[in-house]
């Protein structure tokens, strides 16, 4: 090829991206529109844009790039959803990454984001049903941990700063949580699942019954645990900015006790949110004594 | 061979043999502060987290010399230079008292994707020009020397007007940029394209180089693939004895990325550069 001939910088990049991303190789994206339309020479002759070696055609060498994208994203999700993975079968998840792929190319310079979308996708593209729904769910669980394990540091507010908050003060005072909590409101008992996965090893698929999880980073660990409705409903609310006497007012509402009761109940939900650092320090929402 | 040291054009150290700061290996190394001169961190593991890596890479920063490779940077594509991905790697660069910082001579996306690959660029003048303009611009904003890998390549462009060799070496001198040279690349590479390695080697205006990586690769038979996944081998070794004969020293880092083994196996891997290393130091003249 002639250097008058020679295609832009900028379409050969284009064109090279469009081929080696092509979900069926780089034979099919070097026929395939978007590539078809930037070099349609390549069609007629590949070797006029990539030479052959003397080992391997043009449409071989362009496949080891195309092999080694979905190979190395691929294994990406392989580790970020395992038990996604176990619940779909290695067939089906591999079948919905692939197109996910295909449909949510990464624009991220780091890896941690690239299946950002991930569970979302599935709860759209998965046909209904009791083992799709629960693989969604834990989906969520799994995208989650990745979140929380990448998110901002923040110092948690110790049990003595919390004490420190007067009941007088809780009509003005909101509790900011850390950004390394995430609140998951979901249709099957997905984090049980995953326990049990973890103990035995194939868990029977439940049937549908609400759930409510957190999943956090304390330290530099993550963990999630199932909440009752009301205290993820308190915790919520507390996490929307709402203040402590008003989302203690929304969850509670309805709820039968003795104020003591209440109060007890309360006091054992903040007990547990305190010691997993779930709050961070508010600074200047309040001024802490002590 | 020649045995006389050549100082890098910014007189940069010779940090001696390092490795790839992998995760497998965070524990074993904030338990036991093994003895390694340097490590090498990939940038992008580092960059838009918080979590559990940073904390252990700051500690391993406070001990040992840091250098920072990435592989997102782009140098090559026709995308706008991102300048906030700047501001974050200068931000890392801070925070580890990185010795210096790089990345490869190669593109990774365009229109905004991003494909975590090295992709070739065609040689040409055009793409000459834009790398020399890219680096430049990138210099400019960090304030420092960019160093960039010759990275492995498994496709050459009919396009291309000149060897890759030619391409870094001229790219090196007129962007006054900095070389991080991969003699595991440079043997990859002339596998899979028919060339000479040696006369690859011949070509690189080592006045540029600072530092070489060494790994193991892949060899399918038709093709090589860099596969970083074990020991080096000695063809590779041959090349990187070349290289430290003419240079006389510098920075020498083992990369391991798959099948990771135990950290004292990669100090045994890393430590037999010093063979080659004290072949020169020995018959180095005694005065300079």
């Amino acid at each position: 090829m002639s250097l008058a001939r020679a295609p832009r910088l900028e379409t050969i990049e284009r064109w090279m991206q469009a081929v080696v991303m092509h979900p069926q190789g780089a034979a099919a994206g070097v026929r395939a529109r978007p590539a078809r339309r930037l070099l349609p020479q390549a069609t007629r002759s590949l070797e006029s844009v990539v030479l052959p070696s003397k080992a391997l055609t043009s449409a071989e060498r362009l496949d080891i790039y195309a092999h080694m994208y979905y190979a190395r994203l691929l294994e990406i999700l392989r580790d970020e959803y395992p038990t996604t993975r176990q619940i779909l079968g290695t067939e089906a998840f591999e079948r919905a990454c692939r197109r996910f792929l295909e449909r949510n190319p990464s624009r991220h310079k780091t890896l941690n984001r690239l299946s950002e979308r991930f569970p979302a996708f599935l709860a759209r593209h998965l046909p209904r049903g009791h083992r799709n729904g629960l693989a969604v769910d834990v989906a969520r669980i799994e995208r989650a941990m990745e979140d929380v394990f990448d998110a901002p540091h923040a110092e948690p507010m110790t049990a003595a700063q919390f004490a420190a908050i007067g009941a007088d003060e809780w009509q003005r005072v909101r509790l900011p949580v850390i950004p390394a909590l995430r609140l998951l409101k979901l249709k099957y008992p997905a984090n049980d699942f995953m326990n049990a996965v973890r103990s035995k090893g194939k868990p029977r698929i439940p049937k549908p019954s609400a759930t409510f999880a957190i999943v956090y980073r304390r330290g530099y660990q993550v963990y999630r645990r199932d909440q009752e409705e009301a205290a993820f409903k308190l915790l919520a609310a507390l996490a929307s900015g709402k203040t402590l006497a008003a989302a203690v007012r929304g969850s509670l509402a309805g709820r039968r006790g003795s104020a003591d009761q209440l109060a007890a109940t309360l006091g054992a939900w903040f007990r547990e949110w305190s010691a997993a650092g779930l709050f961070s320090v508010p600074g200047r929402t309040f001024a802490l004594s002590g | 061979m020649n045995q006389i040291k050549l100082p890098n054009r910014w007189k940069l150290p010779d940090l001696g043999l390092g490795v790839g700061l992998r995760t497998q290996h965070f524990r074993h190394i904030t338990e036991h502060w093994p003895a390694m001169d340097w490590f090498e961190i990939l940038s992008e593991n580092f960059i838009d987290t918080e979590g559990r890596p940073l904390w252990f890479l700051d500690q391993i920063a406070e001990r040992y010399p840091i250098v920072m490779h990435g592989v997102c940077l782009s140098v090559g594509s026709t995308d706008p230079v991102d300048f906030k991905f700047l501001d974050k790697l200068a931000a890392l660069a801070a925070r580890v008292k990185a010795v210096w910082l790089g990345d490869h001579v190669c593109w990774t996306g365009v229109a905004g994707i991003n494909g975590h690959d090295l992709y070739p660029l065609p040689y040409t003048e055009e793409g000459l020009r834009h790398m020399i303009a890219r680096v430049r611009i990138i210099q400019d904003y960090l304030e420092r020397p960019l160093v960039l890998e010759n990275p492995s390549t498994y496709l050459t462009f009919a396009s291309s007007s000149m060897p890759e060799e030619e391409f870094i070496a001229r790219l090196a001198i007129e962007a006054d940029c900095a070389l991080l040279l991969d003699v595991n690349n440079v043997y990859v590479t002339c596998r899979n394209h028919d060339l000479d390695p040696v006369a690859y080697l011949d070509a690189m205006p080592y006045e540029h180089v600072v530092q070489v990586h060494l790994a193991g690769h892949t060899d399918n038979g038709t093709h090589c693939i860099d596969t970083h996944d074990g020991r080096v081998i000695d063809e590779v070794w041959q090349l990187y004895a070349r290289v430290h004969a003419r240079t006389g020293g510098r920075a020498t880092l083992l990369e391991w990325d798959a099948n990771v083994p135990k950290f004292p196996v990669l100090q045994q891997e890393v430590g037999k550069a010093a063979r080659f290393r004290n072949d020169v130091q020995a018959a180095r003249p005694v005065a300079a």
